[in-house]
């Protein structure tokens, strides 16, 4: 499941000084999800319009679908780069039984998402991106059920044709780590 | 027919009836503003001892992606809640000044601190700390942590706190950090480590 955060009344931050993060994330998004089917992975996008979405509904709807991953997709400040975040809960055993804590729904799924990471992470690197790894108290990830992360570009300073163009860049280097994950090639065939 | 000395007498008492209403109306509204006078002088005035003391106060600097510890000189009330407030008042002023480390908006402020128990506190802050704040992951990150963490330096044993805006929960601070979980501080230390 990819989600490509805020949308609707929810702007989110201004890259560039015009750029909106949701029309980004949204861009960003269509593109992840066309790589991801190019390597023959299923995919679906949580919003594919400009529309309202809050956060409890973005995690009710990847629970509800029974997603394997859910990736969140983000742009902000400060910096330049791409930070890869997990849940910050501390790491539980899968609980038990069909109902899930709310708050902590993440927990048994926490080193699954960090060993999605360990993936992800170097993917982008190789394109030359500098990566950071976090963990973050960033909503919804404590809420899904499956391995979770979310992924934020730092465009820094550059100008907005050097962000637009770093988007592809993105979504093929996240593709090619979700792909690796799953023990495919990571190439698009 | 009905005599007259009769109606007179049912005329009087009847208007004793209603004075005596009245009155007693007046006297409980008098009394229930003279109780909660007495409340809010309990609870809005607690002790306002304090001394002169140094404390540590974590600032977030955006440019670097960092927090630091800084030392400052600030007056210290006894009360703890009180402490609690302004501890994290110390860390907004830094934001607020001109040039500031890491912006937020004008009117960003802690209003009360509660303190559920010994270890927990809810931290009720103003509408404009949240409505006024930048957007994105690591900047709302930095706000969060450096409040518990200086707060957790300041005043021992709290282990869980949560944060309200205007006296409501809110479910981001500006469109990504939780702020209807309670906060572990043992977590928040942890998180801040990755920046120090």
């Amino acid at each position: 499941m990819i989600d490509p955060a805020h949308g609707g009344d929810d702007k989110g931050a201004t890259l560039g000084g015009k750029l909106l993060e949701k029309d980004f994330t949204l861009a960003l998004a269509r593109e992840l999800k066309k790589e991801l089917l190019a390597r023959g992975i299923p995919a679906r996008l949580l919003r594919d319009t400009d529309m309202n979405l809050d956060v409890e509904r973005r995690a009710e709807i990847t629970n509800e679908n029974h997603a394997a991953l859910y990736v969140a997709l983000h742009a902000g400040e400060p910096g330049n780069g791409v930070r890869v975040y997990s849940s910050a809960l501390p790491p539980a055993a899968a609980a038990a039984g069909r109902f899930l804590p709310w708050e902590s729904a993440q927990g048994g799924s926490l080193e699954r998402s960090r060993s999605l990471i360990r993936f992800v992470a170097p993917a982008l690197r190789k394109k030359g991106l500098r990566v950071s790894v976090l963990a973050s108290p960033l909503r919804p990830l404590n809420n899904v059920i499956a391995p979770a992360i979310a992924v934020e570009l730092a465009p820094g300073v550059q100008q907005l044709q050097e962000t637009l163009k770093m988007r592809s860049t993105l979504a093929s280097a996240i593709a090619e780590g979700i792909a690796q994950s799953r023990g495919l090639p990571g190439g698009r065939p | 027919m009905i005599p007259r000395h009769f109606q007179i007498t049912t005329g009087l008492l009847l208007v004793a009836i209603l004075l005596s209403g009245i009155y007693i109306i007046s006297l409980r509204r008098r009394e229930e503003a003279a109780s909660l006078q007495n409340l809010q002088a309990a609870t809005a005035t607690p002790s306002l001892e304090g001394k002169q003391e140094r404390i540590r106060v974590l600032v977030a600097y955006d440019d670097d992606q960092a927090l630091r510890w800084r030392d400052m000189d600030a007056f210290m009330p006894a009360d703890r809640s009180l402490r609690a407030r302004a501890v994290m008042r110390a860390v907004l002023a830094q934001y607020l000044q001109s040039p500031s480390p890491h912006p937020l908006g004008k009117g960003a402020d802690i209003r009360t601190v509660y303190l559920i128990n010994d270890n927990t506190m809810v931290v009720d802050t103003t509408p404009q700390f949240a409505d006024g704040h930048p957007p994105g992951i690591l900047l709302e990150e930095f706000t969060i942590a450096s409040l518990i963490e200086t707060l957790t330096a300041n005043v021992p044993g709290v282990t869980k706190v949560k944060f309200l805006v205007n006296g409501q929960e809110r479910e981001t601070l500006a469109g990504h950090v939780d702020l209807m979980s309670f906060y572990q501080t043992s977590a928040v230390d942890e998180l801040a480590k990755e920046f120090e």
